[in-house]
């Protein structure tokens, strides 16, 4: 398993360093220009001075080599600098918004908090949710309890978050009057009080979040738990004489489980990218928002290394997610 | 009139009683939301309206614009002008004089060495400031004592209060910049966060693209102001949620740019929890004619001068048809409500400036566009509902940005031309794209490879000098100037270009009025560019806001210290 | 072979039914059911082998499922040692679990992947009873010792072992708890032929050495004759006919039987292809739908008009011989002889 997992992440190197080349044109040939944004009043030769001092006029490998040489360079020499106290980092050159003209490292570490707090917790949420109701569901397949979970997780699947998300907010911030409907970054949680009105501003994102995360992992748990259900060895145990509990939430779960683990590990990459509209409808400004309004303002470096640190963490839940399959799953071996 | 007396003059009007027994920070917390985000609080770096405006409560110049494009003295004693010897007599300098005793919010002492700087910061090659422009001839800002600034012009200028007036120019400080000259500007993220200022507010926590948490700055000339002692500064969301936070849910107090359907906007002001306010500025939402041929047959000559005038749009008639033809009332009711109102004009403000000399377009009169046509000979000779211009078929290409309101408004006058024997072709093109100024782009404004566009434009600050310069012939974007030049119609008068250079020559305000107004009327009466809609900003506040003074000619926040909770 | 005679019934089965509801439309509502055991009825005595054949589908596994309860069967009684347990509340049956047990037709399938092998036969033993530790492993390699397993393969995985191997992990499981019954469904038709043999032969020396009974569910005709001492042929979810081995072997009276030994291939090439094969037409009709009368009314090569129209009851036409056809059928003996002569000729 150890040589398995340190191939793969050898073999991930180039693979990495193709996805961000591939992003990087991407995000150059597409027509964006970062002076797009301003008012028309400001005339043509301050953008072009505005472009020139950007380097945006660059040619593009070398504007690629810059970035790459900064970002598998520099910007971790200042992370270990920020953990570590050591002075290791070298002087000046870092990765910088266009639009902020800040080190888009800040900018990320800046946005993460209120990213993980809304997206994690829903995610939490969405599968503490989804277990209990895929395994009820599939257990008691076409019961009523059943049939309305699918209604539900169909309902939730495939209506979209900028909908429900206004929909909470006309509900329970503008005619209920419970919840906050703007999120507030600032808010720092030091006692009681303060976690109440955390949570309070909380509550909505996550549970619009948390609802459509639910819906799909729940699925996932249904079907698997009705693949395994017909499955001779669940005759086995019962024919042992089982309890019939033990028999669920025994044998039958934790063989279920494997794929929606797997399918569990392979979504954590979208809760470190946020959530774009539901991060927008509660003004989050998260990770999520961070990236559409770098894509909007032609900010490229901002979309370009939050895409790569994407790359990164999908390649890495990946192998994870493969780790985690071998371990649970005995008959996988990886060697 | 001095500074003092206009401010105090101007509050007491304004403010009633209570104001007098208001102090600092009385009114406790006030909460902004700005539906898009600031990214700097460095305007020098950003040219942005959120990056302006949110700066403004910080960051101050030495004049300001109120809410009727008057200027008020702000860091400077009084308003320099010929008469009281401010400018020297051959228009080429300006010297101000800085207020008594005003410090930054660190303390220290505002002099003129910081408008010197301020002036070298922005004017650095290497720096990219997006405020350039501002500097605009400028050749020197000299300190000529620690109060006095003088800023010399390379030519006669009869508008000298381009630099350090508005919020678009502000005084930076010296000590905190210092380092951050040219190219280094992007390493000092925390003085472009932070910066120091000598306005009502001082920055706690800036977060790009988030949030602003200020809180009134001890140190300001006003003792008893601002009102407010903390403000918290949002951004993110859509123009409906903002608009939603102030008149629905009441957790904001100030929402800016509420750009929304004007039925629900009203919607919700009628709730009684906020007053919507709008200023009318520049902003004209306008037709461009394509005054040379875009036929896509002519290849590179395509929309040049070279490749020669279009077929029939460089003919009067057919623009004032066009032009008659559309209701603009209807379109302000559907599309801007309070935001908008019917104009003829290309330059309908400040008010000195504002023609009344085409007010007739008001009325739609498709009868009398019809009327028009036949008379001139341009009728439908084959019968196929289109009117014939010397042979050639009336169809036009008709593009704009990709936005609900103009295609509303494209469909509103595709049909008003479809009944007087014009077809429109519609087609829009991404926001980005359309005015992202891509040479390699056949889709951008400044191409323009379609007979009609349609967008809005305006100009910074009320002197109108500049932007009626736009039209000149010399101005035209073409292959030659990697298309380049704020002649997007391509309109072309050699009678027009005098009245230009005549209006560069002359310093009195009145007769800048007549140039203006007589350049307005013969860019709008030749019909290669019809006016549809004077557009103004909106914005609600909650009706517990008080001293509100809603402008645009400069910052909407440009008298925040003004602002109180009534009791 | 073994002698009914005698010999105290373990298992009786009386008119069991399975029906598996058939589920459409929108709100899946019950709209029919498949009628995978309608109705049938045979003992098992003890220490015998009691081969249920029958062609796929014929309802034979989910028959000798139903008899261990692991289907709620849908009316009937089970009696198993004295004890009813066909309704038997769920504890009460718990306690009877470790009299019966069942080895699966795929190894592979029927042991769960994640469990080892100690795990998988021990698994029973610490339900059932208070072993400690220590004896339920001394339990376990005694098992293994008895399937012909290495102890040393206690702690690995199923994966890992061949389909033979595995179906010894399972006989192992079934033996775990002291069974007197077993149902055996298909236990080696997912096996190598080399390997069959191996596993029947460890069949028959379990029973003689433990006193096993046995309900042996094969399609496999040969196979049966080896093992079995009595035979139940099943049709479509009913029991065509019942008897003891040799008899029904030499002598089908089913015409089912007939067909069904008729197409038994013959080692010897010319016999093989001499041999007077009756080939049954057409498809075996849908449990959910089966047809009008005797359910072989359909593909019968002696099919009789009544038999369209009245399902024969199983009878013992001979001492030990039990049929459901109208053939043998003394009420109608007229309709019968007419039917018969043809055929026979």
């Amino acid at each position: 398993m150890l040589t398995y997992t340190i191939r793969r992440l050898i073999l991930a190197i180039p693979t990495l360093l193709f996805i961000s080349f591939i992003i990087f044109l991407i995000v150059k040939l597409s027509p964006s220009d970062p002076t797009a944004g301003l008012p028309l009043t400001i005339p043509p030769e301050v953008r072009e001075q505005i472009r020139q001092s950007l380097g945006v006029n660059d040619p593009i490998l070398i504007q690629y080599f810059k970035w790459l040489k900064l970002m598998l360079w520099d910007e971790p020499l200042h992370l270990l600098e920020g953990w570590t106290g050591l002075n290791v980092a070298p002087d000046g050159a870092r990765i910088i918004s266009y639009q902020t003209r800040s080190p888009v490292m800040e900018l990320i570490m800046q946005r993460m908090p209120q990213t993980l707090w809304v997206v994690g917790t829903s995610y939490i949420v969405g599968i503490l949710i989804a277990l209990p109701l895929g395994i009820i569901s599939a257990y008691k397949q076409y019961s009523i309890f059943d049939q309305v979970g699918t209604f539900v997780s169909m309902v939730g699947f495939s209506v979209p978050t900028f909908f429900t998300g206004v929909l909470f907010i006309v509900i329970f911030a503008v005619n209920l009057g419970w919840f906050p409907s703007v999120y507030n970054t600032t808010h720092v949680v030091t006692d009681w009080p303060s976690f109440v009105v955390q949570v309070k501003q909380i509550i909505m994102p996550v549970m619009v979040l948390g609802l459509y995360n639910a819906s799909q992992i729940s699925r996932y748990m249904r079907a698997s738990m009705l693949d395994n259900l017909n499955q001779d060895y669940v005759r086995t145990a019962r024919a042992k004489g089982l309890n019939e509990k033990v028999v669920v939430l025994v044998h039958v779960l934790r063989n279920s489980m494997i794929p929606v683990v797997t399918v569990i590990a392979l979504n954590i990459p979208a809760v470190f990218g946020g959530a774009i509209i539901t991060e927008q409808v509660f003004k989050v400004n998260g990770i999520g928002q961070l990236l559409i309004i770098a894509i909007q303002g032609g900010d490229v470096p901002v979309v370009q290394t939050v895409s790569f640190i994407f790359a990164v963490l999908i390649v890495l839940f990946n192998l994870l997610a493969d780790v985690l399959y071998g371990v649970l799953d005995p008959r996988i071996r990886y060697d | 009139m001095t500074r003092y007396s206009l401010l105090l003059g101007a509050t007491a009007l304004v403010l009633a009683p209570a104001a007098a027994l208001a102090e600092r920070g009385s009114s406790g917390h006030l909460n902004i939301i700005y539906w898009q985000a600031p990214s700097t609080l460095n305007p020098y770096l950003s040219g942005g309206t959120k990056e302006v405006e949110s700066a403004s409560l910080v960051l101050e110049s030495l004049a300001r614009f109120d809410d009727t494009g008057t200027m008020v003295p702000w860091l400077a004693e009084e308003i320099p002008t010929v008469d009281n010897g401010g400018v020297s007599e051959d228009l080429t300098s300006i010297t101000w004089t800085i207020g008594d005793g005003i410090t930054w919010s660190d303390g220290s002492d505002l002099t003129a060495a910081d408008f010197v700087f301020t002036w070298e910061y922005c004017t650095h090659p290497e720096g990219g400031c997006a405020q350039a422009s501002y500097f605009d001839g400028v050749t020197s800002v000299e300190a000529v004592d620690d109060g006095t600034v003088r800023v010399t012009f390379d030519a006669p200028t009869p508008f000298p209060y381009t630099a350090f007036v508005g919020s678009e120019s502000p005084v930076i400080q010296a000590a905190q910049f210092a380092d951050c000259l040219g190219a280094r500007a992007p390493e000092c993220t925390d003085a472009n966060f932070g910066p120091i200022g000598t306005g009502p507010f001082v920055v706690d926590e800036f977060r790009p693209n988030d949030v602003i948490e200020l809180s009134a700055n001890e140190n300001f000339r006003f003792p008893d102001r601002p009102y407010f002692a903390t403000v918290t500064f949002k951004g993110g969301g859509d123009a409906t949620a903002a608009a939603r936070s102030v008149c629905e849910t009441g957790e904001f107090d100030y929402a800016w740019n509420l750009q929304i359907d004007p039925t629900i906007l009203s919607g919700m002001e009628a709730q009684g929890n906020c007053t919507v306010v709008t200023a009318f500025g520049t902003s004209v939402e306008r037709l461009h004619m394509n005054q040379t041929n875009p036929d896509p047959s002519m290849g590179d000559m395509r929309s040049t001068v070279a490749g020669g005038p279009h077929p029939y749009l460089t003919d009067p008639i057919v623009g004032q048809a066009m032009s008659m033809a559309i209701d603009r009332a209807l379109i302000v009711e559907i599309g801007y409500g309070a935001g908008g109102q019917a104009t003829c004009n290309v330059l309908p403000a400040p008010e000195a400036y504002a023609s009344t000399a085409n007010d007739g377009c008001l009325v739609q009169d498709i009868e009398g566009a019809n009327a028009l046509l036949d008379e001139a000979g341009i009728v439908d000779s084959d019968g196929d509902g289109i009117r014939e211009y010397e042979g050639t078929p009336m169809r036009v290409l008709f593009q704009t940005s990709t936005n609900a309101v103009r295609q509303d408004t494209q469909a509103l006058i595709k049909q008003w031309w479809a009944e007087i024997g014009i077809d429109a072709e519609l087609r829009n093109i991404d926001a980005s794209v359309f005015f992202g100024g891509d040479p390699a782009s056949p889709d951008t404004f400044q191409k323009f490879y379609a007979d009609v566009e349609m967008y809005t434009n305006n100009f910074a600050g009320v002197d109108p000098q500049a932007y009626m310069a736009n039209w000149l012939c010399s101005d035209i974007p073409g292959p030659d100037t990697q298309w380049q030049g704020a002649n997007i119609q391509r309109f072309c008068d050699p009678a027009y270009d005098e009245l230009v250079a005549e209006m560069a020559a002359t310093a009195d305000l009145e007769e800048r009025g007549r140039i203006a107004r007589l350049q307005n009327d013969m860019l709008v009466q030749s019909y290669s560019i019809i006016p549809l809609v004077h557009r103004g900003g909106v914005s609600a506040h909650a009706s517990t806001i008080e001293g509100i003074l809603m402008s645009d000619w400069d910052s909407e926040l440009w008298n925040i210290m003004d602002w109180r909770r009534a009791e | 072979m073994f002698d009914i005679r005698g010999a105290k019934k373990l298992v009786e089965v009386k008119d069991l039914k399975m029906h598996f509801p058939i589920r459409s439309g929108l709100l899946q509502r019950v709209t029919g059911a498949v009628k995978a055991v309608d109705g049938i009825s045979f003992d098992i005595y003890e220490g015998e082998t009691l081969g249920l054949v029958g062609e796929s589908g014929c309802g034979k596994s989910t028959c000798g499922r139903a008899v261990l309860r692991l289907y709620e069967p849908t009316s009937g009684s089970i009696i198993l040692d004295g004890k009813e347990i066909a309704h038997a509340p769920f504890d009460k049956l718990r306690s009877l679990r470790p009299m019966m047990q069942m080895v699966f037709q795929d190894p592979q399938a029927s042991l769960n992947p994640r469990m080892t092998v100690a795990g998988i036969i021990g698994e029973p033993l610490s339900e059932h009873s208070k072993m400690t530790g220590k004896e339920r492993l001394e339990r376990i390699y005694e098992l293994m010792d008895a399937v012909g397993l290495n102890r040393d393969f206690a702690n690995r995985y199923p994966h890992e072992f061949s389909g033979g191997q595995r179906q010894r992990i399972g006989i192992a499981r079934a033996l775990a708890l002291n069974p007197k019954f077993i149902v055996c469904d298909e236990p080696i038709a997912a096996l190598d032929v080399s390997i069959q043999a191996q596993v029947v032969n460890l069949l028959e020396e379990l029973q003689d050495r433990l006193g096993l009974t046995y309900l042996f569910i094969s399609h496999d005709l040969s196979m049966v004759r080896h093992i079995a001492d009595r035979v139940v042929v099943m049709y479509l979810g009913k029991v065509a006919e019942i008897g003891p081995r040799d008899g029904l072997y030499e002598d089908p009276l089913h015409p089912y039987t007939q067909a069904l030994l008729s197409a038994v291939p013959e080692p010897d090439p010319v016999s093989h292809d001499n041999a007077n094969r009756t080939i049954l037409e057409g498809d075996v009709p849908s449990p959910a739908n089966p047809p009008k009368g005797c359910n072989f009314s359909t593909r019968c090569p002696r099919v009789m008009d009544i038999c369209r129209q009245i399902d024969p009851e199983v009878r013992e036409v001979k001492p030990g011989r039990f049929v459901a056809c109208h053939l043998y059928n003394e009420t109608t003996p007229e309709t019968a002889d007419n039917a018969a002569e043809p055929a026979e000729a």
